[in-house]
Order: C-alpha cells, then structure tokens, then sequence
C-alpha cells in the first residue's frame, strides 16, 4: 500500500496574489533591503472578499454588519483599506480599538468583544461602540453607563437529538437570561460565537439567540439583530486529491507502515495503539471546497432543528439583521510571507525565520511554500528548519516538497498567510528581528510598495 | 416456531441463491446472506445480543444506561434489547448522517447525543478527540454506563464465529465458499465469518469492501476509517477493494428491482462489489465456484439517502399550481402596492412568514398561513373567492409576489402584494402588534 511519489500540498493561489509571486525582482529587492522574515499584504484583495459575503446577503435577502475580526491581523493598510469598504470592525482590545478609530472607522462601525479591561470598556462607551457583553459582571460594571450592548450567549441546549458543544469560556449561559435582561434597559442585539466548524451546533444557538429575541420582545425591549461571530474558514489547498492522499498516508506512517513524513515521526494528534490508529487528527481541513461565504451560505440553508425551517428564513421572518466577525475568511488571498533560505544540505533546509513568524504548524495548516523564481527540476521533499535556538523551532514539522532543490540566498513565500499566521505569534525572542510587514498596490499594471504604515487607501484621485 | 422473545428470533437467517440471469456469471454460483430477516431489521441484531447478554443482570442490578458509539443498526438493535430489559440506551455519535435512522432512535426510546465538530481555531495541544474522551468517561467504574464497545468488544466477532459462518457452512452442504465478500463496518461479521469458513477450508479467498475516503455509504467505513477500528486486522482479508455510493445504490437498485430482496446500501455494496470482484475471474475458471456475499439490512431506511443522490429515481409529476412554474416576468409584473397604500387595505391580509416570528410582532388584523401550507393549499386551487380582496406579505415582499404572481394566473383579480415586505413596515415606523 506504499505509495513513493512526493507528497505535495499545493497552495491554492488566486491571480492576483500569484502576478506578486511573479515579480522575482521586486521580491528580492524587498528581501534585501527590509530583511527575512517579510511579510506581504494586498489591501487590494479585501473589497472582494467582503463582496462575497455580501452577495450571500443578498441572495438570502438579509441585512446586518460584516464585521471584519481585526485580531486576525494586525496591518494598518489592510485596516485602512477596509475602513473604505461598507465593512465594520470587531475589536478585541485597547489597542485594536484605537488603532479601528484611527484607521478611519466611525464608532457605528465598531463592535469591541472579548475579554475587556475598564480602560477599554471605557474608551468604548465614550466612543459609542457596540459592546459585545460577556458575562453578567461586565453587564453589571455597564449599568446606567448608556452603552449600546449586544449580550454574547452561550450554553444553549437541544431537544430531541443532544447536540453537544465543548465548553466556552465567553458568553453568558443560556439559563441566565432572565438575570441578565433583568440589568438591561437596552439591548441593540443577541450574540454567540462558537469555535467550531460543525454546522448543527451552529444551529442550535442560532435558533437560542431567536428564542432570547422573543423573549426581549415578550418584555418589551426591541431588538432586532443577531451577531453569529466568526469561524467561516478558508480554503488553503488547491486539490482535494492531494489532501486526501497525504492525511490517508499520514495515518499509514503513523501505524508503521510507511517512511515517516514528519520531524521524529510526529502523529498530528494521531498515534498508534496495537495496530489500531487512536486519537484526533490535530490539523485545519487545510482543503475546505465549502468555507467563508459559502459556508455561510450552507448555514442559513440549514433547517433549524426545532422550527424546521432554513435558519436564514427565520431571521428574515422575524426582522432580524445578521451580523458576522469573520477574520481570516476575509483575509483571504490577502497575504503572504518571504523567508530566506540560509543553507541547504540533503533533506535540511535552513530559513531565517521563526515559526512564530509563520504559525503555520501553531495552527496545524499544512501546505507547501511557493520557491519564489519559478524554477522547476526534480521535486524535492525537505524539512525546515527556523532561526531560534531551540529544537522545537521548525517551521512546519511535515516535510513540504518544493519543485526544486533550493540554495543559499533563495526566497520562499508561504502564502495566503494574512488570517492569523503572519503576525499573531511573532516574537522577539533571541534578539530576532520581527518581520515587517509592506503593503503592495497594483497601478498602472504593476506592483508598487510601501511600508505597512505609510498606507493610507486613495480611491479617485490623485495619489 | 413457538419463542418467548424477540431475541430468539435472531440469526438462523436463510442463504438465497442470486439469479444468474440478475448477475451475469457462468462458473459461479452466487448467493446471499439475508441478514435483513433479523427481527430488528439487521446483520447487527447478533452482535448487539452477544455483546450485551453477559452485561444485562449488573447493568439491571445498577439501573445502568447501555451506551454504544454508533450511528445506525447496532444502535437499532441494542435500543430494542436494552428496552426489553427496561433498561435506558443512549447513542453517542459523530457520524448520524441519515435522517430517518435518528427518528427510528428517538422513537424506539434511546437518547442521542452529537460530538462536538473541529475546533476553527485549532489547539494543537488538544490531541484528544472527543470520542476518546467519551469512551474513557464511559468506561470509569461506578459511570452508570455499561459500554458495549462494538468496535473493540470481541464478543462482536464471536457473534459471527459461531453463528454466521456455521450458518453458511451448513447451507452449503457441509462445505465452505470458494469466495466471501462482505462490506467493513466494525470488521466484526467479517473477521467472524471469515474465522469460521477458514476453519473448514483455508483456501477461502476473503474480500474486503470499504468505501472511497470522502464517499459516505451508512454502515461502511472508509479506507482511513477502517484503521480506527480495533477489530480490523488487515491480514483477515486477501485484498480490500473499495466502493462508491454510486455502485452501492446500483446494488441496491439490482437487489430491490430484480431479487425481491428490500436491501440497504450496504448489502446493495456488497452486491457490486462481489460481481465486479467475481467477474474478472469468471472467464478463467474450468471448475464450478461458490460465491457468497451478506445483506446486510433493509431500504426503508436509507430514502432520504436515496433521494439525495438519485432525485430521479422519486421523479412526480409536476404541480399543477407552483411557484416554481412561474416565469421571471410574471414575478415582476406582480400585482404591488406600497406601505402607505396597505396601511388603508380593506380586505384580507395574509402573512405567510412562521408562526413563531407571526406571533411575536405582525400586521394588526392580518392572518398567518406559513409559505409551505400556503403552497400546499394552491396545489388543489383559490382558498379564496374572486371577490374577496387579499393582501400578502412576507419578510422584503419577494415570497409575496411570487404568490400574488401565482394567484393572478390562477384568475384572481385582486391580489396585491406588499413591496419591501414587514420589513419596509416597520422601516416606515407601521404599527406592529402582538396579541
């Protein structure tokens, strides 16, 4: 059952980003002069993406908010750029909601979630943005403040079919609704968000938050929006085939019955147990053919399990406006990273970068960089290794497959890396550099650049 | 047959003889197990029994609950047992990917519980998937559970090792099939029968079926999956071939239409694959073989299955009046009118939205019909005279204009829908009530 052929996993690349990865030159200069790591952001790629969600409004005739999940990266320019969309922002900090505010957003686009310390719930009541609520407490620290709150639920139960969820740590539960309408004057909307990508869990809150709606309503508090948070995904691989391959192969290496794939044949989660294979496979469906509008899609068709009737109907029956946080669903094709290669020897690839500069492995997305260049001989499948002096410091603990062999002064572009990769586990430990991020425009058919925050988005004239 | 219970009515199934008219081979006599006379329709009533009888008198004792990971017949079957003996049964599963074996559960009185799906933001440190987590809950001392643990419990395998294989053995005059093709789901009846039948002639050639990695056919495991399961050992079988859905309904079609056997995916699987498996080697045999493949349970199941992949083969006769026969210019020639002008209306309003979002805010004086009653009603004719004006609304006016549409055509000369819906009411500051 061995199969020796190299295991690639294609990056799937949009044309846009790939007339970047065509640019050789303009890559190597960038590397040069600013270092490796770099990290790469094309604010142009934003308007379509928040389009594509919109277009699924539209075909489900639903109003409500995009919010953009601005932890998914940090960028001014991509910030910036979607201040200039009809897109709104979720911000999770202090900082997030200064950087929202100054990257152009006005306050009735910014919803704030997440852990708040009183600093930041403070600038966001002054400010007058939506406070997404998170417990009882916060509610309570909120009271008579004037805030407009939305109350994040969570805990929500199923009759029949138990459908079961894993424990939260945000959200105030279900059971307690009635304690917290009690503190509410006013309430702009419900919310949940759940860290899954299982569709019926999703539809058993969705259906609690209309049950919470009428219940706000039965009290005479008008409320007329739900926020279903994130979690729409993205689709990292280009095939399907590839992917099936590899994780089929993953498992048979896992039981022994193939070379090993991995840095001291790690299981992903997999391991083996006389014979049989035990434990999860720890990794992102890096090939997701339904994922960010899509999947939202596919979770308004869904049934609700009580009512029977397509989740998207519903809200559109009882006048509800939908809002979304997605992150990385929006960042889509929206970035990428460039390490160097620093020396090659047999199956070592050495890079200088750290695995906290490209977290692919921290969130288990596996895929092969592109070696920027286009040159093709044999494929090569090699491990690599970052720049930290720890053993654990490997950039993808999967041996990747490359078209050819690379050498010294090489560049590898990890792409589609703007949701969460680039810059969410950057450090600098060891005294290494953090990578800095530059922001490539497309005028007059070619690519220009400049430093992230030197970006300011002109439409229409004159730049 | 005289029998206290159900129970006694497992296995003793009978061996039928394919037609070979139906599967085309001249030097194989084919034949299928009919597991789908077991009393709760399947090949699983025996291992269920096997594996449960040793744990009945303490699990009674405690007011245990049997629990079993499974989405389909083991779960049918033990939830008929556990019930006879007044005990709870509970199902956990990740895989209940067919509707009507969840309402057959729920009716029978077993509980059902769903796994939580993959976190998006992944943990990798979290290298526990929630089904091993259940089984460790379930196998704790003092849990309340009593776990029957198909996928391990080698009592499965015994099920078919002293029943199932001898069953055939018999059937065929003492001797043991040439071939012996079965579907892997938990491995246990085909690492059983396979047992059994190479006791009396090691010369069995033993076939494995699975399905394709990212196919779906209920009660088949696929080619990863098979690795999941404890009682899978890959030396049981002289080649595993895999099986499409598509090849499975083919079967399936093949056994229903042609054998007068009501046979589910599964045995429809075995079926294919047992004659694209046999074909090839029909023409180069001199000497007479014997063939033998298992049904493993019945259709009645599976029809949402069914329609889901084949929509054709449950083709009606169109509506007479639909929604869907409409043509774009009808749905936007429908006869409108705007929120100022309904605020005025004399006659009938009907909100076609659901009754949950009717009850809570609505037009004061308008009446509820949900769309798909509404649909239903237009099937046979007008639920209302000529003369009797009507106004319709829905969420944005969309679903109501396709019904003035439809009602216009159907000769009715004052419908009107409402443009932009309950929607554009509320945005115009229109009353709202609940009553």
């Amino acid at each position: 059952m061995t199969d020796s052929r190299p295991l690639t996993l294609t990056p799937r690349i949009e044309p846009s980003l790939q007339s970047v990865l065509d640019e050789t030159e303009l890559l190597h200069q960038l590397a040069d002069g600013l270092g490796s790591p770099l990290n790469i952001v094309l604010p142009g790629a934003l308007a379509a993406n928040v389009e594509a969600f919109r277009a699924v409004y539209r075909r489900h005739h639903l109003r409500g908010h995009v919010y953009f999940a601005h932890k998914a990266n940090r960028s001014s320019a991509l910030l910036r750029e979607l201040a200039t969309t009809e897109a709104g922002v979720d911000v999770a900090s202090l900082g997030e909601l200064q950087h929202a505010l100054g990257a152009g957003f006005t306050p009735d686009r910014i919803v704030a979630t997440g852990p708040k310390n009183r600093d930041f719930l403070g600038l966001a009541v002054r400010t007058g943005v939506l406070i997404s609520v998170d417990s009882l407490d916060e509610l309570l620290l909120l009271q008579k403040s004037g805030a407009r709150v939305l109350l994040r639920l969570s805990g929500f139960t199923s009759t029949g079919v138990q459908t079961i969820s894993r424990r939260s740590r945000f959200g105030i539960p279900f059971d307690r609704l009635d304690e917290a309408l009690d503190r509410c004057e006013e309430i702009a909307g419900i919310a949940y968000h759940l860290d899954t990508i299982g569709p019926p869990e999703k539809a058993v809150a969705l259906e609690g938050c209309l049950a919470a709606i009428d219940e706000c309503r039965r009290r005479g508090l008008p409320v007329w929006s739900i926020d279903i948070g994130g979690g729409f995904g993205v689709n990292y691989l280009a095939d399907g085939a590839e992917w099936e391959r590899y994780t089929t192969e993953l498992g048979q290496a896992v039981l022994g019955r193939r070379a090993p794939m991995t840095w001291n044949d790690h299981g992903y989660g997999l391991r083996n147990e006389a014979g049989t294979l035990r434990g999860a496979l720890g990794l992102y469906p890096a090939y997701r053919p339904v994922s960010g509008p899509g999947y939202l899609d596919q979770l308004l068709a869904t049934p609700a399990p009580e009512q029977r009737r397509p989740l998207g109907e519903l809200l559109l029956d009882s006048m509800i406006d939908l809002d979304i946080e997605p992150g990385r669903a929006l960042l889509d094709q929206a970035g990428l990273v460039l390490a160097r290669v620093v020396s090659a020897d047999g199956e070592i690839v050495r890079l200088d970068i750290n695995a906290g500069d490209v977290s692919l492995e921290e969130h288990g997305v596996l895929m092969d960089p592109v070696l920027v260049g286009d040159r093709r001989e044999d494929p090569t499948e090699v491990f690599l290794l970052g720049n930290l002096c720890l053993e654990s410091d490997l950039i993808t603990r999967r041996k990747v497959t490359l078209p050819a062999r690379p050498r010294p002064g090489d560049l590898l572009a990890f792409v589609n890396t703007a949701g969460y990769f680039m810059d969410f586990s950057a450090t600098r430990a060891l005294h290494q550099s953090i990578a800095r991020t530059v922001a490539v425009s497309r005028r007059a058919n070619r690519w220009t650049w400049c430093l992230d925050d030197q970006y300011w988005p002109v439409h229409g004239g004159a730049s | 047959m005289r029998f206290d219970d159900m129970t006694e009515a497992i296995g003793n199934t009978p061996l039928v003889r394919i037609d070979a008219d139906v599967h085309g081979l001249v030097n194989i006599d084919l034949y299928a197990k009919m597991e789908l006379l077991n009393p709760f329709g399947s090949l699983k009533d025996r291992a269920a029994l096997q594996m449960i009888r040793p744990l009945l008198t303490g699990a009674r004792e405690r007011g245990d609950t049997v629990v079993e990971l499974s989405s389909g017949n083991t779960a049918k079957a033990l939830a008929m047992i556990a019930g006879m003996y007044g005990l709870p049964f509970k199902s956990v599963t990740n895989r209940m990917k067919v509707p009507e074996v969840k309402d057959l559960l729920l009716l029978l009185g077993a509980e059902i519980d769903e796994l939580p799906g993959q976190a998006e933001c992944l943990d990798p440190t979290d290298t526990e998937d929630p089904l091993s987590r259940m089984h460790r809950t379930l196998s704790a001392h003092g849990s309340g559970y009593v776990h029957t643990d198909q996928y391990f419990n080698e009592r499965n395998v015994e099920a078919h090792l002293h029943g199932t294989g001898p069953e055939i053995v018999k059937d065929l005059d003492g001797r043991a099939p040439d071939y012996f093709i079965a579907c892997v789901g938990t491995a246990g009846s085909s690492t059983g029968v396979a047992r059994a039948l190479r006791q009396h002639d090691a010369d069995v050639r033993v076939i494995g079926l699975v399905a394709a990695k990212s196919d779906f056919i209920p009660g088949i495991r696929t080619i990863d999956e098979v690795h999941e399961v404890g009682l899978f050992d890959p030396d049981v079988y002289d080649t595993i071939e895999t099986i499409s859905s598509d090849d499975a309904i083919d079967g399936l079609l093949t056994l229903v239409r042609r054998c007068g056997t009501p046979a589910g995916p599964t045995g429809g699987g075995a079926f294919q694959g047992a004659v694209r498996h046999l074909r090839a080697l029909d023409a180069t045999l001199t000497t007479r073989k014997t063939a033998v493949f298992i049904v493993c349970d019945r259709v009645e199941s599976y029809l949402s299955y069914l329609r889901e992949r084949r929509p054709a083969l449950f083709g009606r006769p169109p509506r007479r009046f639909d929604v869907r026969s409409l043509t774009a210019d009808e749905v936007d020639t429908a006869p409108a009118i705007d929120v100022e002008e309904a605020s005025r209306w004399p006659g009938l309003i009907v909100d076609l939205r659901n009754p949950h979002a009717f009850q809570a805010l609505h037009l004061d004086g308008s009446i509820n019909i949900v769309d798909e009653l509404f649909a239903e009603m237009l099937h046979g004719g007008l639920p209302f005279g000529r003369r009797q004006p009507v106004l319709l609304v829905c969420p944005v006016g969309e679903k109501s204009a396709r019904y003035a549409a439809l009602l216009t055509r159907m000769g009715h000369p004052a419908v009107k829908s409402l443009a932009g819906g309950i929607i554009a009411w509320r945005d115009a500051g229109g009353r709202l009530v609940r009553d």
